[in-house]
C-alpha cells in the first residue's frame, strides 16, 4: 500500500497531478464518508486542490462563474445567488449539515454525480456549463451532458472541473428547489424538484422544471415545461407539471423510499416548486430555502 | 433540589477523556473480523495470509480461547464463531496489529469457507416446522430455568388472569389489532472502545460499557480466569441507551492482548456500531384483542406477540413476558391472556435498549385503547379516566397496587397540552399512558471524609450520561449537613467500588441511592461520636448543618466536619442495600415466570404530543409535547427533567424515524446514520414537563424511583394517535414513516396489507 498526497499550490501542479493519476479532494464531504461507510476506499494516490485560490470565489458579470471551491455556504448566503438564482440558494441551504455546507464545494458536488445531488436541478435549469482543464486543454460542455449516470460524468480521468458558468435568468423569472424532507436537518434528497419560471405579462414566457433523485442522473421534464409556457403559471398548470414529473422519474425502491411514493411524491413536490418559483416570479417572499415554507412548518 | 451535575462542564467543551482517548505505550489496534453471511456453516478458517503480514502480531480465532459458551440468560454462544454463523455480524477471527489500517487489511485477509444455510429472518416463520433450527443443539445450552423453550422460540411465556375466553364471548364489544414495529437501534454517540493490557496473570480492561461487574465476569467466564484477576474501568462513557449493556468484545480484545504480548485497543466504526453488537430493540408483532362494556369496562385482554431475538440470547432471555406486561399496561382488566414468543432469527441479536419492549408495545396498546374507546362512542381521554389503575387496583397477573399516580399524570399532561381546544384542520393531539417497573437490585457504596473537609464517595455504579450517579452526592451531603459540592466519586472501577448491577434498569437512583445513604448515615454516626466526645455532649443533642456539628439549640458550640476528619480518626461509612423483591402475585396460570409477572414500584406516564401533518406527502411534524410522570420523589430536578426531554427525543425518534431495516437474507440495508434517520435539534418540539411525586411504599432514596427509561416509553404512541385522528386509521406500522403515514391515508387497502 503506497499512498501519497499532494497539496497543490498552483492549477498546473494540480492537473499534472491529476495527469499522473491522481484523484483530486476539496471539502472531502462526499469521499470521505463514502470511504469511511466502506462504500469506496481513498484513492491510493490523493490530490488536495483546497488551496488553489484561482478556484475560489463568485464572479459577478451579466451571469455568474463560480470558482470550482465555492462552498454550499457562501452560494446559499450570496445576496446575487438569493436574489437572482433563488433555487441554487434553496438548493445550497438544504445540503447535509452546517459542517458540510461549509466544506462541500460546487465543483465536488457536480463530480461526485449522484442523482440525489441538490445543486444539479438548478444549475441545469439556469443553463449552466462547466469548464474542465486537463494539462493539455481546456473545454467548456453544458452541465447536463457531463452528467451520464449515477456517480458518472463526461470528463476524463485528467480532467478537472474548475468553473462553473451560469448565464442570467430571463427576465420575470422566479425559481425555487424544493426536496421531501422527512426531518429538518441532516437530509438527502429522496425527491426533488427544481422550476424556474419567467412571468410576461401574466403569463409564463419561459419554463425549466428539473427532478432530482428521481432518475440516474438530474433530468428536464420537457413535458412539464411545455405544460408550463403560456399558462398563467397557475394551480391548474403547477398540477399539470407535476404529473408531468411523475410520468417522467423512473424511481427506484430502496430503503429511503418505494418506487411507488417517489413517484407519487415527484408530482407532489415538483407542483410544489413551481408555485414557489411562480410566486417568486410574481414578486411574493419565498423565503429561502423554499423547502420550508412549502411544507407549512409549524 | 437544583444540582448542576460536575461532569458536564468536560463533557460539553470537549475536555472530557473517553474510552478512545486513552493510549498505552506500546499498543497494537484491534480489528474483528465478522461473518459478513447470516446463516451457514463453517467449513475452513485460514488465517495464515493474515499472520503473514508484516506489523501483524496476534491473530486468534476460537482456537486460541476456551471452549465456554456464555449469555446472561442462554448460554448459547461462543466468543469466536466455530461450526456455525448466526448473524451477519458473527465475529469468527480478531487481528492486533501496529496501525488499525494493517488491522484491517489482514482482518480481510483471513479466509472463511462457508456452506451456506437459508436465512430465518422473519420471527414469525421461525416458528414453523418449514424453517431450520438458529441452534440445533439448543436443548444442551445452558439457561434460566425459568425459560420456556422450544426449537427456535428461547422463551414462551404468558400473563394470564381470569378466563379471557369466556369474558371476549360476553362482551358488548370486541377490538382486534395487529400492529408490527421494526427493529431499531440504540445509537449512543460513542462508538464502543476497548483497550486491554496484561500484567502477569492480571487484566486491566477499559472499556466503554454501562455494565463494568458484567464485563468483568464475561472476560472471567469466557477465558477461565478468576473474576478477581480482571479489573475494568470505565473513563466517561458517550452513552449508552441500553446498547451497552451486557458483555460484548472486553474478551475478545484481553485474549488478543494475551496472545500479542502487548496491550491491544479497539475502537468500533459507525458501520460496526451498527453491524456487531448483540443489542439492538428488537422487532415484533403485536396483536391485541379487547373485551368492552358500552361504559367503558375492560372486561378482557388477549394478546399474541412475537419478538425477533436475533441470534443470539444474552441478557434478553425476559424481554417476551415484559412485553406481554406492557400488553396490558396500566389498566384495570377484569381477564387477562396474553402471550407472547421470543424468537431466534439469523439477524442481530436484540437486548435492552433503554424501555426495552416497552415504546413499541405502548405504541401498539395506546392506539388499540383509541380503537377501543372509538368503539364505544368514548373520547379516548375519558375511557382512561375510567380504565387506569389507582391505588387498590388489581395489576395483569393480580399484583395490588400502592401508591401510583397515573391518573393525576394523564390530567395534567391534557391540561398543559391545551387538550379539547381548537386546532388547524392539519393538526391533532394524541394521548398514551404507560408504566414500568423498578428493579431492586443489591447495591453498595462507601463514603469517607477526607482531612481537608471533603467527602469521597466510592461507588459501583456506572454513570451512561443520565446524571444518576452524578447527583449521588445531593443525597449524601443531606444526610451529613453538607454541600454536594463537597463530594468527589471514585467510580467506574471493578477494583474499587462494590458489586453493581450497572447503568441498566433504571436502578441507579433507586439502589446505589439506598446504599450511599446509609454509608452516609454510617460516618454520620462516626462524626457524632467524635464530636460528642469532643463537645462533651451527648449524641442525641448533636445536630449535622453546614459543614458542623452543631450542639442543638446552641449553635455557637459546635465543631468543624474539617476538624473531625482531620483528627486522625478515620471517618469512613459502608453502605449495602439488600434486593427488594418484586411483589408477590398469585400467578398460577402465568407461564415462563421471570419475575416480571409484577411490577415494582412502577414509574407511571403521561404523554401528550400536538403534531401537524402534511396529508400530501405523510409527513409529520411534532409541534408540542406535554409529558407528566410519577417517578416517586424527584431527587434532583433538573436531572430528570433532562431525562425527560431527551425521552421526548428518542420517543419521537421512534415514532416517526427510526428503523433498522434487514435484506431477506438478514443483511442490515442501512448501518449508518444516513439512512438510519435520528431527530436532530432542529425536529425536537417544544415539551412541557411535570412530575406527580407519589413516593413509593417500598423503594429508593426518599419514596424515589427510576427515572432512566421512561420518558421514550409513551411518545410513539400518544403521537401515533395524533396521526390515527388526521388519517382516519391507525398507522400499523412503527416507525409511522412519511410514507407509511402516506400510504395509510391514501390507500387504505395497501396500508392494512
Amino acid at each position: 500500500m503506497s499512498a501519497t498526497f499532494v497539496n497543490a499550490r498552483s492549477l498546473d501542479e494540480a492537473l499534472a497531478a491529476l495527469a499522473a493519476g491522481a484523484r483530486p479532494v476539496a471539502g472531502g464531504t462526499d469521499l470521505v464518508v463514502a470511504a469511511r461507510s466502506g462504500k469506496a476506499p481513498l484513492p491510493d494516490s490523493l490530490l488536495a486542490i483546497h488551496e488553489l485560490d484561482e478556484l475560489r470565489g463568485i464572479e459577478r458579470g451579466e451571469g455568474l462563474r463560480l470558482g470550482a471551491l465555492v462552498t454550499h455556504a457562501e452560494l446559499a448566503d450570496d445576496d446575487v445567488v438569493r436574489t437572482r438564482y433563488t433555487a441554487l440558494a434553496d438548493a445550497c441551504a438544504i445540503v447535509g449539515s452546517v459542517a458540510t455546507r461549509e466544506n462541500g464545494t460546487i465543483g465536488g458536488n457536480l463530480m461526485n454525480a449522484s442523482p440525489a445531488m441538490e445543486t444539479g436541478g438548478p444549475l441545469v435549469c439556469f443553463g449552466a456549463t462547466v469548464t474542465l482543464r486537463s494539462a493539455t486543454a481546456t473545454r467548456e460542455l453544458p452541465l447536463a451532458d457531463l452528467l451520464v449516470g449515477p456517480g458518472r460524468t463526461s470528463a476524463a480521468a485528467d480532467e478537472l472541473l474548475v468553473a462553473v458558468d451560469v448565464p442570467a435568468p430571463p427576465p420575470g423569472a422566479g425559481s425555487a428547489y424544493v426536496r421531501l424532507e422527512y426531518r429538518r436537518q441532516m437530509e438527502i434528497a429522496v425527491v426533488g424538484a427544481t422550476c424556474v419560471a419567467a412571468l410576461d405579462g401574466g403569463r409564463v414566457s419561459h419554463a425549466r422544471v428539473a427532478i432530482t433523485a428521481l432518475a440516474p442522473t438530474v433530468v428536464r421534464v420537457s413535458e412539464a415545461e411545455t405544460a408550463l409556457v403560456g399558462s398563467d403559471g397557475g394551480a391548474e398548470a403547477a398540477l399539470a407539471a407535476g404529473e408531468a414529473a411523475a410520468r417522467a422519474a423512473a424511481p427506484i425502491d430502496d430503503v429511503r423510499a418505494s418506487a411507488a411514493y417517489r413517484r407519487a411524491m415527484a408530482a407532489v413536490i415538483t407542483r410544489r416548486a413551481v408555485a414557489a418559483a411562480v410566486a417568486r416570479a410574481n414578486g411574493v417572499d419565498v423565503p429561502v430555502p423554499a423547502s420550508d415554507s412549502t411544507y407549512g412548518r409549524g | 433540589m437544583t444540582f448542576i451535575r460536575p461532569d458536564g462542564k468536560e463533557k460539553v467543551t470537549g475536555a472530557g477523556r473517553y474510552t478512545a482517548d486513552v493510549n498505552l505505550t506500546g499498543q497494537l489496534h484491534a480489528k474483528l473480523r465478522y461473518a459478513g453471511v447470516s446463516h451457514a456453516r463453517i467449513v475452513r478458517i485460514d488465517t495464515s495470509k493474515a499472520c503473514a503480514v508484516p506489523g501483524v502480531l496476534a491473530v486468534i480465532t476460537h482456537e486460541d480461547v476456551p471452549d465456554v459458551k456464555y449469555g446472561g440468560m442462554v448460554q448459547d454462544r461462543l466468543l469466536f464463531a466455530r461450526e456455525k454463523v448466526r448473524w451477519e455480524g458473527d465475529v469468527v477471527a480478531a487481528v492486533a496489529a501496529m496501525t488499525p489500517e494493517l488491522a484491517e487489511h489482514a482482518a480481510a485477509l483471513v479466509e472463511v469457507e462457508y456452506e451456506p444455510l437459508p436465512p430465518i429472518v422473519d420471527p414469525e416463520d421461525a416458528m414453523g416446522d418449514a424453517a431450520g433450527l438458529v441452534h440445533e443443539d439448543w436443548d444442551a445450552d445452558g439457561a434460566d430455568e425459568a425459560l420456556v423453550r422450544d426449537g427456535n422460540t428461547l422463551g414462551y411465556s404468558t400473563i394470564v388472569k381470569g378466563d379471557a375466553d369466556a369474558a371476549i364471548a360476553s362482551a358488548d364489544v370486541v377490538v382486534k389489532s395487529r400492529y408490527v414495529a421494526d427493529a431499531s437501534q440504540g445509537v449512543p454517540i460513542e462508538p464502543r472502545a476497548i483497550l486491554a493490557q496484561w500484567q502477569g496473570d492480571r487484566v486491566t480492561v477499559w472499556t466503554s460499557t454501562q455494565v463494568p461487574f458484567e464485563a468483568r465476569k464475561g472476560v472471567a467466564r469466557t477465558l477461565q480466569i478468576p473474576e478477581s484477576n480482571v479489573r475494568v474501568i470505565v473513563p466517561l462513557l458517550g452513552g449508552g441507551f441500553g446498547a451497552k449493556c451486557d458483555f460484548h468484545f472486553e474478551a475478545h480484545v484481553a485474549a488478543l492482548a494475551r496472545a500479542a504480548g502487548r496491550p491491544v485497543k479497539l475502537v468500533l466504526t459507525r458501520r460496526e456500531e451498527f453491524i456487531a453488537p448483540d443489542h439492538r430493540r428488537e422487532g415484533m408483532v403485536i396483536e391485541l384483542e379487547t373485551g368492552v362494556r358500552h361504559d367503558g369496562t375492560l372486561v378482557a385482554r388477549r394478546g399474541r406477540l412475537v419478538l425477533d431475538k436475533g441470534a443470539y440470547c444474552g441478557e434478553g432471555g425476559f424481554l417476551g413476558q415484559m412485553a406481554a406486561m406492557h400488553a396490558c399496561g396500566p389498566y384495570e382488566i377484569e381477564n387477562v391472556k396474553v402471550e407472547s414468543w421470543l424468537n431466534y432469527t439469523t439477524k442481530q441479536p436484540s437486548g435492552s435498549i433503554r424501555a426495552p419492549t416497552a415504546p413499541q408495545v405502548c405504541w401498539a396498546l395506546e392506539q388499540h385503547m383509541d380503537e377501543v374507546a372509538a368503539a364505544v362512542g368514548l373520547d379516548p381521554a375519558e375511557l382512561r379516566r375510567r380504565t387506569l389503575v389507582e391505588p387498590g387496583s388489581e395489576g395483569p397477573a393480580g399484583q395490588v397496587l400502592e401508591e401510583i399516580g397515573i391518573k393525576e399524570t394523564l390530567e395534567r399532561a391534557l391540561e398543559l397540552i391545551g387538550y379539547g381546544e381548537e386546532l388547524p384542520e392539519d393538526e391533532a393531539i394524541g394521548v398514551a399512558c404507560g408504566w414500568w417497573p423498578s428493579f431492586g437490585n443489591p447495591s453498595g457504596a462507601y463514603v469517607k471524609l477526607n482531612a481537608d473537609g471533603s467527602g469521597t464517595i466510592i461507588t459501583g455504579a456506572q454513570e451512561n450520561g443520565t446524571g444518576a450517579v452524578m447527583a449521588l452526592p445531593v443525597l449524601v451531603s443531606e444526610v451529613l449537613g453538607m454541600k454536594p459540592d463537597d463530594f468527589s466519586l471514585l467510580y467506574q472501577d471493578t477494583d474499587a467500588g462494590p458489586w453493581d448491577a450497572g447503568s441498566c434498569g433504571s436502578q441507579t437512583t433507586f439502589n446505589n441511592g439506598r446504599a450511599v445513604v446509609q454509608a452516609a448515615a454510617e460516618a454520620r454516626e462516626r462524626l457524632l461520636e467524635l464530636a460528642a466526645e469532643e463537645l462533651e455532649v451527648e449524641q442525641s443533642d448533636l445536630e449535622l448543618v453546614e459543614g458542623e456539628v452543631r450542639v442543638v439549640g446552641a449553635p455557637s458550640r459546635s465543631v468543624t466536619i474539617k476538624e473531625l476528619a482531620g483528627s486522625g480518626s478515620p471517618i469512613i461509612g459502608k453502605g449495602a442495600a439488600e434486593a427488594i423483591d418484586a411483589p408477590p402475585v398469585q400467578a398460577e396460570g402465568c407461564v415462563g415466570r421471570l419475575g416480571n409477572e409484577s411490577f415494582l414500584a412502577p414509574q407511571v406516564f403521561t404523554h401528550a404530543a400536538r403534531v401537524k401533518l402534511d396529508r400530501e406527502t405523510g409527513v409529520v411534524r411534532v409541534l408540542q409535547v406535554a409529558a407528566v410522570h410519577d417517578c416517586g420523589t424527584i431527587v434532583n430536578r433538573v436531572g430528570a427533567d433532562g431525562q425527560v426531554f431527551g425521552g421526548v427525543v428518542m420517543g419521537i425518534g421512534t415514532a416517526l424515524f427510526e428503523a433498522t431495516r434487514f435484506d431477506d437474507d438478514g443483511h442490515q440495508l442501512n448501518p449508518h446514520l444516513l439512512d438510519y434517520k435520528l431527530v436532530t435539534a432542529s425536529d425536537a418540539p417544544r415539551i412541557d414537563v411535570d412530575w406527580v411525586e407519589r413516593p413509593a411504599a417500598e423503594g429508593g432514596p426518599k419514596g424515589a424511583k427510576g427515572v432512566g427509561e421512561p420518558p421514550c416509553v409513551p411518545t410513539a404512541g400518544a403521537i401515533g394517535n395524533a396521526i390515527a385522528k388526521l388519517v382516519g386509521r391507525p398507522v400499523p406500522a412503527l416507525p409511522m414513516t412519511a410514507e407509511r403515514v402516506w400510504a395509510a391515508a391514501h390507500e387504505p387497502a395497501a396500508a392494512a396489507a
